[in-house]
């Protein structure tokens, strides 16, 4: 088996898992920002993603918006949306003690519009198959299709302009602050809700990124998106919680796990990732990628 | 009434079913420092937070400049003008010096004389300006009290609340905080502070009150606490035998 891994292969492998990763990291960065105000895991997360991708392939199918083209609107779209769903659905509930509420609401979410997705848009895989679907660049024997590459470029910059969004502005420090204490926070006179919706819109906002990603690169269906959202919890724990950068790493490291696993043994490339995920929540439950911080 | 920057009428407050004030009343008029002193578990911590609104009245009224804030949320009452200290600080550790201070500027307010208060912040503490870029969970104690105060005091505060500002420092830094206190009293910024420190709290102090098992039982002028008999043995005597 040694031999077959070939350096050519090699790389290929490494490629793939790093195109696929940043596409769970910048999904995971959604849900760390979520967690970091609001305190519970956004399971919709990857339903939402799904949702999206479905709405790109119409888009395509009926209207023939080129899928890049439709970021333009379907990303303002979705960061409205994201805080249309927390002042709609979650603000009662984040007020609560009991996180559960919101965490339930969560669920909920997911399984509704997984069904709606399924009543209406039917249970067969769907793709998008462009004119440049299949084109490729093949250097040196490899093989780096264009909508991977292309995938992999919005991803970064996604999460650059997140990074960005959260160092430069006010109300993107206020979202950083709140994720370490959300109640000094609101004595610095910032509102919970405020940030509350801020991060949704910066989550769905690359839920809808990530949509995209996947419509172009995926075959996708309505449940496709559960599995999603768990590839980006295990990111998050290889990540660690709380930083943009450890999320799309995390998010890479599980790419990487999955591409050479499911080469090496394959089929069993999702036991090994959450055999790891267990792992590391047992051994190093602050993630592989955190140095912990003195609390002040 | 006119000069009583806040009042506190018969406040009670509850955790759960746990009463921890009881028919709590309080004036701090405008310009003063006013302690408010007592044990471990008292409740003073617990009157500062309703005050600030993170902890909700069950029963009484709380006034700022003569309108109720009773019922107003944590950020709203930092915009009108009182400003929290938090025991244990609070600060934002994986954020920057400057950063914690321009959160401390946030409400539209106060973020329309961002540069004069950071100007006035760094007088106050140059350390804070060496450190600016430092993360704050770097800093010292006493340099993390510094910037807790200071970012407290960019939101352009009327009333500073300070809860236990020298709990953890080294004596001479305990003595600079007090100080400061003062010094910041005189800029013009009334003062309500909660301190276990009873005898500099009491010295420094217009006017206090003791708050035993979440009722207030005892008020007077600062230096008057000091010298009554039974604050003496129940509160200053006790420090120095525990010494």
């Amino acid at each position: 088996m040694l031999k077959l891994l070939s350096f050519s292969l090699v790389t290929q492998l490494v490629i793939n898992g790093v195109l696929f990763g940043t596409m769970y990291g910048i999904a995971a960065i959604g849900l760390s920002l979520i967690f970091g105000t609001m305190r519970i895991m956004f399971l919709a997360q990857g339903t939402m993603i799904i949702f999206f991708a479905y709405l790109s392939f119409w888009a395509f199918r009926l209207f023939g918006v080129d899928p890049y083209l439709s970021l333009v609107i379907v990303i303002p779209i979705c960061v409205f949306l994201g805080a249309a769903l927390y002042q709609g659905l979650f603000r009662q509930a984040a007020a609560e003690e009991d996180k559960n509420i919101s965490l339930l609401i969560a669920v909920g979410l997911m399984f509704f519009v997984e069904a709606l997705m399924t009543v209406g848009w039917g249970g067969t895989p769907r793709a998008i198959s462009t004119a440049y679907s299949t084109v490729a660049f093949r250097p040196m024997g490899l093989d780096f299709p264009l909508t991977r590459l292309l995938g992999l470029l919005m991803s970064i910059l996604a999460a650059a302009v997140v990074v960005i969004f959260l160092k430069k502005t006010f109300i993107g420090m206020a979202v950083k602050a709140a994720s370490e204490d959300i109640i000094a926070t609101t004595l610095m006179g910032i509102s919970p809700h405020r940030v509350n919706s801020v991060a949704f819109a910066i989550g769905i906002g690359l839920a809808g990124v990530a949509g995209v990603e996947v419509a172009t690169v995926y075959s996708f269906d309505p449940f496709f998106g559960f599995n999603f959202v768990l590839n980006a919890l295990i990111s998050l724990a290889l990540g660690g919680i709380g930083s943009v950068t450890g999320a799309l790493l995390g998010g890479i490291m599980l790419g990487l796990l999955q591409s050479l696993s499911s080469f090496l043994v394959p089929g069993w490339s999702d036991a090994i990732a959450y055999v790891v995920f267990l792992l590391v929540l047992m051994g190093k439950p602050e993630g592989l990628l955190v140095r912990s911080v003195k609390k002040a | 009434m006119e000069n009583n920057a806040l009042v506190v009428k018969g406040v009670d407050v509850l955790y759960g079913d746990v009463q921890a004030l009881w028919d709590v009343s309080l004036e701090v008029k405008q310009g003063t420092i006013v302690s408010l002193v007592g044990a471990n578990g008292a409740g003073k911590s617990t009157l500062l937070k309703t005050i600030s609104g993170i902890n909700r009245a069950k029963k009484g009224e709380i006034l700022f400049s003569g309108k109720s804030v009773t019922h107003l949320k944590p950020q709203d009452v930092v915009d009108i003008g009182i400003s929290h200290v938090p025991e244990g600080r609070r600060l934002f550790a994986s954020l920057t010096v400057l950063e914690n201070l321009k959160l401390g500027a946030y409400p539209p307010r106060a973020r329309a004389v961002f540069g004069e208060s950071l100007t006035k912040a760094f007088d106050l503490f140059p350390v804070l300006k060496s450190r600016q870029n430092q993360k704050a969970g770097s800093l010292s104690g006493g340099e993390q009290q510094m910037l807790a105060i200071g970012r407290a005091m960019m939101s352009q505060p009327t009333i500073l609340m300070l809860d236990e500002p020298s709990l953890g420092l080294s004596p001479i830094l305990v003595k600079t905080m007090f100080d400061l206190v003062a010094s910041l009293n005189k800029q013009g910024v009334t003062m309500l502070l909660v301190e276990q420190n009873v005898r500099q709290a009491l010295k420094i102090a217009n006017h206090a009150y003791v708050l035993k098992n979440g009722r207030i039982v005892m008020s007077g002028g600062g230096e008057e606490l000091l010298a009554d008999p039974e604050v003496q043995k129940a509160y200053i005597g006790e420090r120095w035998r525990k010494k």
